[in-house]
């Protein structure tokens, strides 16, 4: 579903990404685990498309099309979706009418027609029952004034209900306290199938006691240094990430 | 000579005021003739202010006021009843400046509405004319107060709480010629009355109109008084509107701004005089320009007397060639202790070819108050457009809908559902936006 082959990207000169290789299969679950400033989010923003970042080499593939060379609206159409680590407060937008826009246009530009008011109101119901939403969130301004723990389970409420291809969860983890995160993690274990795939960002092992992961890999200073299966993330919470360092500098100078 | 423009629209009307007021003099009464020739001199000596007057930096009357413009004789629109038909309000008609009551609805109970003969007519009115706006060096008031053909007077009684809103119609016609139109109104909410008036502004005919409007409003001890200003004259229309409110003692007094139409020009001075200690002044604006349109507010809330609240917010869009200037005085004067003060000015900048010219004006001479304004002049939220973006939304859409969010924040705290409704409308039409929907 995604193959990523040698991506480097940088943000204002500064070299961020020097060259990840992942590859993302229908019905997996990929963690995505790193120390500050090892360029986990800069996957992410790159993945969906932000324009700060600048693309220095290599590509990725999203159903064997060109990811990077898409818009972002483009990219949510085709089913990419990322969780903000940060979602935006947009005040005067409210949240169901920002849904239905993106509705509308993701299926506007599959050829489908219009989802009527009540299938929406109906799918909008059934969802935010999944993430434990209140009705009354839903009706208000997108992500204002909404708790962090909120506005978490409220990007998971627009995944429900734009249901992509591959979800990028940015550090979803971050911030929530454990019923929250239990919550979060339960509208994730719904949603997957064999047909969607998911990378979940995370700085902790915690959120994978609740989201079982397939694979995990290590970022570090811009490349994956580490791939394994969900025991690799333990390794690392027990030892911690100056254990992967000093394997890595142990690799870099086998002479010694 | 002072530093006016003395352009060809000055010489027709210094040569037409002998012959007015001569014809005046057999209709109208002698206080209003001397009063006239005071203006007129004021005027003649002046000119109309042009950029060097500070007050007049940014808008160059002398772009807009080009034409051959001559006092407008048409008084018969083609149709009235031009906005709000939803809503349940009665109707008052002002044609080119004029009363017209056979398009008008019957006036509720607990207010009068007087057309100029009527007026001037009334002592209790007439003596208020050009007293509750009294700048003896203020050119275009004076342009307004020698050359004004009409004057009519909203009068709300002491303790009357007139639920249903009053809709003051007013429509500009030119179809012949460009055409000069000026005239006044005078509003009198006397002790402990409420009510809510809402005025809208049309045009029809292509030719160019030169609007001069002066509005003198009197809100009295404890009375409670709304009122919206929709602008949504044509692009041939050139509006100058001067209106001064005074407010007297726990006096409430609301006033939305509004201009999302295609006028050419719009100047509005609003000045609120807080006289009497604990008022409240709570002022809205939007604005959004396209095209060539320009859209200057000044506004003053003059804080004389303790104990008075006053709250301004004005939010503006700016696309195309278009300008848009906030002036926003803001003055608490030595016994005005106690002052809250709030002042705020935000402007989307959406092209690099339109100007916005915003200027706070704090002038606090008391020390014990609170006051603060901010402006700011910016570009579309890039992480806002961005999130939008990455839930498949387009990039048009996705900043139509944050155009819509910004303005919708001064349409949503009207409180007439219907009026809010027909804002929004105009929102949407101006934006091509009518099927998006916003909280």
């Amino acid at each position: 579903m995604l193959n990523i082959h040698n991506l480097q990207t940088s943000v204002e000169g500064k070299e961020i990404l020097k060259g990840i290789n992942l590859q993302v299969n229908a019905g997996e679950i990929h963690a995505i685990m790193g120390p500050n400033g090892s360029g986990k989010s800069t996957l992410a923003s790159v993945l969906a498309g932000k324009e700060s970042y600048e693309v220095t080499g290599g590509e990725v593939l999203f159903d064997g099309k060109d990811l990077l060379d898409m818009a972002p609206e483009d990219r949510a159409r085709e089913g990419l979706f990322l969780a903000f680590q940060y979602p935006v407060e947009i005040p005067g937008v409210s949240n169901i009418n920002f849904l239905k826009t993106a509705i509308g246009e993701i299926r506007a530009y599959k050829g489908l027609d219009p989802l009527s008011s009540k299938d929406f109101l109906k799918l909008l119901k059934d969802k935010q029952e999944l993430v434990e939403l209140k009705a009354s969130l839903v009706n208000r301004s997108l992500n204002e004034g909404f708790s962090g723990g909120e506005k978490k389970r409220n990007e998971i409420l627009q995944l429900a209900m734009l249901e992509p291809k591959l979800a990028i969860l940015d550090e979803t983890d971050s911030g929530l306290d454990i019923d929250a995160l239990r919550i979060v993690a339960n509208g994730v274990n719904k949603l997957r199938s064999e047909n969607n795939a998911f990378v979940v960002i995370t700085h902790y092992q915690r959120l994978l006691d609740y989201i079982v992961p397939d694979f995990v890999h290590i970022l570090y200073d811009g490349r994956i240094i580490k791939s394994g299966t969900k025991e690799l993330a333990f390794e690392l919470e027990e030892k911690g990430y100056d254990w992967v360092k000093d394997e890595l500098s142990a690799q870099a100078s086998p002479s010694l | 000579m002072e530093k006016g423009i003395f352009n060809n629209f000055y010489t027709y009307l210094t040569g037409a005021f002998a012959g007015r007021q001569q014809a005046a003099r057999l209709t109208e009464p002698g206080w209003l003739t001397e009063k006239r020739e005071a203006a007129f001199a004021l005027f003649a000596e002046k000119g109309i202010p042009s950029r060097k007057s500070e007050e007049w930096r940014f808008t160059n009357l002398e772009k807009f006021l080009s034409h051959e413009f001559k006092f407008q004789q048409e008084v018969i629109p083609e149709r009235s009843g031009l906005a709000l038909e939803e809503l349940e309000a009665s109707r008052i008609v002002i044609v080119n400046g004029r009363f017209a009551a056979d398009l008008s609805d019957p006036i509720p109970d607990g207010m009068t509405f007087l057309d100029t003969k009527a007026a001037l007519a009334d002592a209790r009115f007439a003596e208020k004319l050009g007293t509750v706006a009294d700048f003896p060096d203020n050119p275009m008031l004076a342009l307004n107060t020698a050359f004004f053909s009409e004057f009519s007077v909203l009068h709300i009684e002491a303790k009357a709480v007139v639920e249903k809103p009053l809709h003051i119609e007013h429509i500009y016609t030119s179809h012949a010629s460009a055409a000069f139109i000026a005239y006044r109104t005078l509003v009198v909410a006397e002790k402990l009355s409420e009510a809510t008036l809402i005025e809208t502004f049309h045009s029809e005919g292509g030719a160019p109109v030169f609007v001069d409007f002066v509005s003198e409003q009197q809100v009295d001890e404890g009375a409670v008084f709304h009122s919206h200003m929709i602008n949504n004259v044509g692009e041939n229309v050139c509006f100058v509107q001067h209106r001064e409110v005074c407010q007297f003692r726990n006096s409430v007094l609301n006033n939305s701004n509004i201009s999302l139409g295609d006028a050419g020009m719009i100047r509005n001075d609003l000045n609120f005089r807080l006289k009497e200690s604990g008022t409240e002044t709570n002022l809205l604006g939007a604005y959004l320009v396209t095209g060539e349109q320009h859209v200057d507010n000044h506004t003053l809330v003059d804080h004389q007397m303790p104990h008075c609240n006053s709250s301004e917010l004005y939010k503006g869009i700016l696309h195309d060639k278009s300008r848009a200037v906030f002036n926003g005085k803001v003055f608490v004067r030595q016994d005005a202790q106690k002052t809250n003060a709030f002042q705020q000015n935000n402007n989307l900048l959406l092209s690099n070819q339109a100007t916005v010219n915003s200027k706070p004006q704090l002038e606090i001479f008391a020390d014990d108050v609170k006051c603060s304004h901010g402006s700011t002049v910016g570009q579309m939220n890039k992480d806002a457009l961005f999130y939008l973006k990455a839930r498949g939304i387009g990039e048009e859409t996705a900043g139509r809908l944050l155009m819509q969010a910004f303005v919708f924040d001064i349409l949503s705290r009207i409180e007439i559902p219907e009026l809010r409704d027909f804002t929004e409308e105009l929102l949407h039409k101006k934006l091509h936006t009518e099927n998006l929907v916003i909280a």
